[in-house]
C-alpha cells in the first residue's frame, strides 16, 4: 500500500506492506541507518524515532500507522550541523561506548525533555525504559540532566 | 607507598571516544548498515527444533518452491571441511546425521529478501528421532559426557592440610548462565571478489578466526578470504568464537553463488542458536585454623560447556587460575570437568571462566564466616594475597596491590560506618533490610594459551603529515580504537586529531588473536608503538643530521622537533615531507609478543600471566522484605588501573562491567528446561539491567600506587573484564540482607539471586 508521511521534515510516500514495521521501512526503504534493530519486541528501545513528538519503538509499529504523520529519526534530530541539546549533552559526557543503542536513547531522551523539560532522576527512571548492554548508564543520567540545562539555555 | 599518579602531558588530557559524534548522530556503521550492493541476496538459518536425535531426513522441496528462494545449502555443499570447531574440531557448520541442541544449524536458506528467506524456514520439514537429553553438567560428567579429560590444579597437600584444621566447612556453589545481549546481534555480509576472493564484513571480535574457518569451509587458502571489521555494537565474549558460524555461511552461499549475500540474525534466533556464559555447578570443602586463617580449599567445576568444545576448555582453565581469587591459600585443589550436554555450545562472556571460581571461593568463605559467626570480612582481610604468594599455578604475586586496594577502600568509604548505618537501619526496620559485602578481585592478564600472545601494527605516515594506523584491536565499545590513536599521537608527539584507525583487516594485518582477554590494547598498543618507534628513529635521524646535532638530542613533540628542550621551526609537516622527499620509508610494520609468560600444562604450573589487577568493592543492597525485591545503594570501588592512560575510558569500562556483573548475580535468569528448550528466549523474557535497576551509587577510586607495570601500554592496566567480577558482591549483599530479616533462613550458594529465590530465603528455614 502507499503511505505518505513527512520524515525530518521531508514529505515522502513508500509503496510497502503496511503491516511491516516502520523500522524496515525506514532503514531499508528509505535508506535511514541510524535507528537500529534490537530485539523486535519494543523491550530493548533501540529503533526508538518520534512520531508526532512521541517517543515510539518503531520495531513493533506497522508501517501503515504512519499515513499523515510527523516523524522524526536520529538523523533529524540535529539541525544541519547544529546538534540537538541533547547530542551535545552526550559528547560531553563522553556517553557512548559501543553506541548501538544511543541513538534511540537520544530520542527518548528528546522526547521526554518536550514533556518534562527539567526531568528529576525519578522522571529518568520512569520514562527512559531503553536497555543498554554497555551500561553506560551513569554518564547517560548525567547528559539527560545536562540536556535540560542546554535547551533552557537555547 | 601512596603517592600520585604521574602521566605524561600528553595524556593526561580526557580524551573523548573517537567516535562520539559519528555515534550521536546515528552516522556510525555497524555491519548492518553497510551500504547494499546490488545482487544483494538475504540468508535466514533452519535450525534443529529438538535438542537431541538422529537426522532422519529432511525434505526442501516445498521450501525451494517457495517466492524468491534461490537456494537453499546444507552440509551438502560444502567444499571444504564441515567443521568450526576453534580448539577441538568437534562442532559442523551444518547438522549431518545427528542434532546436539536446540538451533543447532541444519540448512540455509538463500532468497531475495529478508523476509522470504525467513518465510521459506516454515516450510523446511525435518524428521529427527529423539536421543536422551542432558542439560545438567553434573549427569553429563557422571555418564563420562567429557569435552576433554579433566584438568588440576595443586599447591601444597590438601589431604594433609584438612587434618591440621580447626575448622572445615563443604558445600555447593552455582552460578547460572549470561546472555551476552549485545544491542547488535550476529552478522555479516559477504561478497565476492575477483578470481575466487571473497570478502567478509563481520561483526566479530575474531577475524583471523572468522578468515581461518571460512578458509577451511570452503576449501580454499586463508588469502582468499578477508576480512573486514569496522565496529561491533557489543561483544563481551559473544563475536569472539561465535560469530564465526554466521560468517562462514555467508561466504558458503557466496562461494556458490558469486553474488553478495547478507546474513543478520534476528534477536530471538540470535538468543536461541548462540551460547552464553557456562554455568556451572561446584563443590568446595573449605579449612581453617583457629585465627580464621585459611589452610586448605579444594573445589570441584563442574562447567555446563553445551553441545561443542567452542572456548570452553580455555574458559575452565581460567577457572582452575582463579580458583583462589584474591586470597592466598596454602594448600589447594582445583579441578575442573567440561561437561558436554545438549544446549547450545556455551562460549567467551567477560571474566571467561573465573568470575564463576570466584563466586565459589566467596561462597565458600561466606558459608565459614557465618557458621563461625563472625563477619565475612575478617576472613577475607585475614587472607588476602600479599607481595609473593604463591598461586596455585605457580606464578607470584609481584607489586600485589591486595591490601592496598581493600585498605584503601574501607578507609576512604568508611566502612565501619558504613556497617554502622546497615546495622542501625536494619534495627529500625522490620520489613526493610539492608545488607553489605565486600569483594575483593584479583584477575591474570594474558591469554592464558601463551602463543595468543602476540599481535602486530602497520602505520603509514602519509606526506602531508597524517597517519593512518591499522592493529588487530576490534573496536566494540571498550575505546580500543582511541586508546590506539593515543598511543601513536603520543609516540610521534602530534596531535590527535592527524591519527585515523583504519578497520580492522586481515589484509593489513595478519594472524591476530581476538580483541578478548582485556589484552587488546596491551597486545596491539605495544606492538603499534613498535612500529611507531620505527617510523620516528628515522625521522629523528633526519632531523638530527639536517640541524647538526646529535641524535640523542632530538625529541619529537608539540608538532615540531625539539634540540634538547628547545623548539625549533622545524614542523612535524616540514619533517615528514623532507623525509618523504629523503625517499625513508613512512610506513612500518610493529610486531609485539608479550615477554616472560610461559605455561606448562604437563606439569599445570608456570607464569601465565603479564600481571594481575587487583581491586576492592563494597556494596550495599536495600531489601524489600514483603516484595522479595531488592535495589543497590551504592558499588564503592577502590580498583587498581596502574597509570590509567584514558580515565573516561577506564571509567566508563568500570562502571559497565560492574552493571553486568549485577546482572549475572541478580536479574538475569537464563532458563533452559529439561528437553534443551531456551525460555528465556527474547528480550520480554530475560531481563538486563536498565537505569531504573542500576544500583544509585557507583564511586570509583583509582589505586594510588608507585609500582609501574611495564607489561601494561603506558603503565596503563587492563581493565575489560576484571570490574565485572565486583557484581558477585551485589549476590552476597543481598544473602546478607535476607539473613538481617530471617537469620534461620536458608539461601543455597546459587547464583541468580532472583526476587523469586529471595521470597524463598526470606519465607523458609533451616
Amino acid at each position: 500500500m502507499k503511505i505518505s508521511f513527512n520524515i525530518n521534515g521531508e514529505a515522502q510516500s513508500v509503496d510497502v506492506d503496511g503491516q511491516i514495521p516502520l523500522l524496515w521501512v525506514i532503514r531499508d526503504v528509505l535508506n535511514l541507518k541510524g535507528t537500529k534493530f534490537g530485539c523486535g519486541k519494543a523491550a530493548c528501545g533501540a529503533c526508538t524515532i518520534h512520531i508526532d513528538g512521541e517517543a515510539v519503538r518503531s520495531c513493533s509499529y506497522a508501517a501503515k500507522f504512519a499515513e499523515g504523520k510527523e516523524i522524526t529519526t536520529i538523523e533529524g534530530l540535529s539541525s544541519g550541523d547544529n546538534l540537538h541539546p541533547v547530542q551535545q549533552a552526550w559528547i560531553e559526557e563522553i556517553v557512548p561506548q559501543c553506541g548501538y543503542c544511543q541513538p534511540g536513547f537520544m530520542m527518548a531522551t528528546a522526547a521526554l525533555l518536550e514533556k518534562i523539560p527539567n526531568p528529576t532522576d525519578q522522571d529518568i527512571d520512569d520514562n527512559i525504559a531503553n536497555v543498554c548492554r554497555c551500561a553506560t548508564y551513569y554518564r547517560m543520567r548525567k547528559a539527560i540532566h545536562k540536556a535540560a540545562q542546554l535547551k533552557g539555555r537555547a | 607507598m601512596l603517592t600520585t599518579q604521574t602521566n605524561t602531558e600528553s595524556l593526561k588530557t580526557v580524551m573523548k571516544n573517537r567516535d562520539s559524534h559519528s555515534h550521536v548522530s546515528g552516522k556510525s556503521i555497524y555491519v548492518d548498515d553497510i551500504p547494499v550492493r546490488i545482487g544483494t541476496l538475504y540468508a535466514a538459518v533452519f535450525s534443529s527444533p529438538h535438542a537431541h536425535g538422529k537426522l532422519q531426513e529432511l525434505n526442501l522441496s516445498e521450501a525451494k518452491q517457495m517466492p524468491g528462494v534461490v537456494r537453499i545449502f546444507t552440509h551438502h555443499d560444502i567444499l571444504g571441511e564441515n567443521q568450526i570447531g576453534g580448539i577441538i574440531p568437534d562442532e559442523p557448520l551444518f547438522a549431518e546425521h545427528e542434532v546436539h541442541y536446540q538451533g543447532q544449524p541444519i540448512a540455509l536458506v538463500i532468497a531475495d529478501t529478508e523476509a522470504n528467506a525467513r518465510e521459506a524456514l516454515h516450510k523446511i520439514k525435518v524428521d529427527i528421532a529423539p536421543l536422551p537429553i542432558i542439560v545438567d553438567p553434573r549427569e553429563a560428567q557422571a555418564k563420562g559426557e567429557l569435552i576433554i579429560p579433566p584438568r588440576s590444579f595443586r599447591l601444597g597437600d590438601t589431604a594433609a592440610a584438612f587434618e591440621q584444621c580447626t575448622y572445615i566447612f563443604e558445600g555447593t556453589a552455582e552460578t547460572a548462565g549470561q546472555e551476552h545481549l549485545y544491542i547488535e546481534g550476529q552478522g555479516a555480509y559477504a561478497y565476492p571478489m575477483e578470481n575466487g576472493s571473497i570478502r567478509i564484513a563481520s561483526s566479530t571480535q575474531g577475524p583471523t578466526a572468522l578468515q581461518r574457518t571460512a578458509a577451511q569451509v570452503l576449501g580454499i587458502p586463508m588469502h582468499q578470504i578477508e576480512v573486514d571489521v569496522t565496529r561491533l555494537g557489543g561483544g563481551f565474549g559473544g563475536k569472539e568464537d561465535q560469530a564465526t558460524t554466521w560468517g562462514v555461511m555467508a561466504a558458503l552461499a557466496v562461494q556458490h553463488l558469486q553474488r553478495p549475500v547478507k546474513l543478520i540474525l534476528h534477536r530471538m534466533d540470535d538468543m536461541k542458536m548462540t551460547g552464553k556464559r557456562n554455568p556451572y555447578t561446584s563443590d568446595y570443602k573449605i579449612g581453617l585454623d583457629e585465627n580464621h586463617r585459611i589452610l586448605a580449599y579444594e573445589a570441584t567445576y563442574y562447567q555446563n560447556a553445551g553441545a561443542a568444545a567452542d572456548l570452553s576448555p580455555a574458559i575452565m582453565e581460567r577457572t582452575l587460575f582463579h580458583a583462589n581469587n584474591s586470597y592466598f591459600i596454602p594448600n589447594v585443589t582445583a579441578t575442573a570437568y567440561s561437561c558436554r550436554t545438549n544446549i547450545p555450545p556455551n562460549t567467551a562472556f567477560r571474566g571467561f571462566g573465573g568470575p564463576q571460581a570466584m563466586f565459589v571461593i566467596e561462597a565458600a568463605i561466606d558459608h565459614a564466616a557465618k557458621a563461625l559467626q563472625i563477619d565475612t570480612n575478617i576472613i577475607q582481610r585475614k587472607n588476602l594475597l600479599t607481595e609473593n604468594s604463591e598461586f596455585p599455578y605457580g606464578q607470584h604475586a609481584k607489586d600485589c596491590e591486595a591490601k592496598a586496594c581493600w585498605d584503601t577502600a574501607t578507609e576512604q568509604y568508611d566502612l565501619k560506618k558504613l556497617q554502622q548505618e546497615v546495622a542501625d537501619f536494619n534495627a529500625q526496620n522490620e520489613l526493610l533490610k539492608k545488607g553489605l559485602a565486600l569483594m575483593p578481585i584479583c584477575f591474570g592478564i594474558s591469554f592464558t594459551k601463551t602463543s595468543m600472545n602476540q599481535a602486530r601494527a602497520l602505520v603509514h605516515v602519509y606526506h602531508d603529515g597524517s597517519v593512518g594506523v591499522s592493529t588487530g584491536a576490534v573496536e566494540m565499545g571498550q575505546g580500543v580504537n582511541t586508546k590506539m590513536a593515543q598511543v601513536a599521537a603520543h609516540a610521534f608527539g602530534i596531535s590527535i586529531e592527524r591519527i585515523k584507525i583504519e578497520t580492522t583487516n586481515t589484509t593489513r594485518v595478519a594472524n591476530t588473536s581476538p580483541s578478548a582477554a582485556s589484552a587488546t590494547a596491551d597486545l596491539n598498543g605495544k606492538a603499534l608503538l613498535n612500529a611507531c618507534q620505527q617510523i620516528k628513529d628515522r625521522f629523528l635521524e633526519l632531523a638530527a643530521r639536517r640541524l647538526k646535532v646529535a641524535v640523542d638530542d632530538v625529541l619529537l613533540k608539540n608538532e615540531c622537533v625539539y634540540i634538547k628542550e628547545e623548539k625549533t621551526d622545524f614542523t612535524w609537516k616540514k619533517l615528514v615531507m623532507d623525509a618523504f622527499l629523503e625517499r625513508l620509508n613512512l610506513s612500518a610494520k610493529g610486531h609485539y609478543a608479550t615477554p616472560v609468560i610461559h605455561f606448562d600444562k604437563a606439569k599445570e604450573k608456570g607464569h601465565p600471566f603479564a600481571y594481575h589487577v587487583y581491586g576492592t568493592a563494597i556494596i550495599t543492597a536495600t531489601l524489600d522484605c514483603v516484595r522479595g525485591t531488592y535495589t543497590f545503594d551504592s558499588v564503592k570501588v577502590v580498583h587498581d588501573f596502574g597509570a590509567s592512560m584514558n580515565r573516561m575510558i577506564d571509567l566508563g569500562q568500570t562502571e559497565g562491567g560492574i552493571v553486568q556483573g549485577i546482572g549475572w548475580m541478580t536479574m538475569e535468569e537464563l532458563l533452559y528446561n529439561k528437553d534443551g528448550r531456551l525460555l528465556s528466549n527474547a528480550l520480554s523474557t530475560y531481563k538486563i539491567p536498565d537505569i531504573y535497576s542500576v544500583p544509585d551509587e557507583v564511586s570509583v577510586q583509582f589505586l594510588r600506587t608507585d609500582n609501574r607495570h611495564d607489561l601494561a601500554i603506558f603503565h596503563s592496566k587492563a581493565v575489560g573484564e576484571p570490574p565485572l567480577m565486583y557484581g558477585i558482591g551485589a549476590y552476597f549483599a543481598v544473602r546478607n540482607a535476607i539473613l538481617a530479616f530471617n537469620p534461620q533462613a536458608n539461601v543455597p550458594f546459587s547464583a541468580p539471586i532472583t526476587p523469586e529465590k529471595v521470597l524463598m530465603g526470606l519465607y523458609g528455614s533451616k
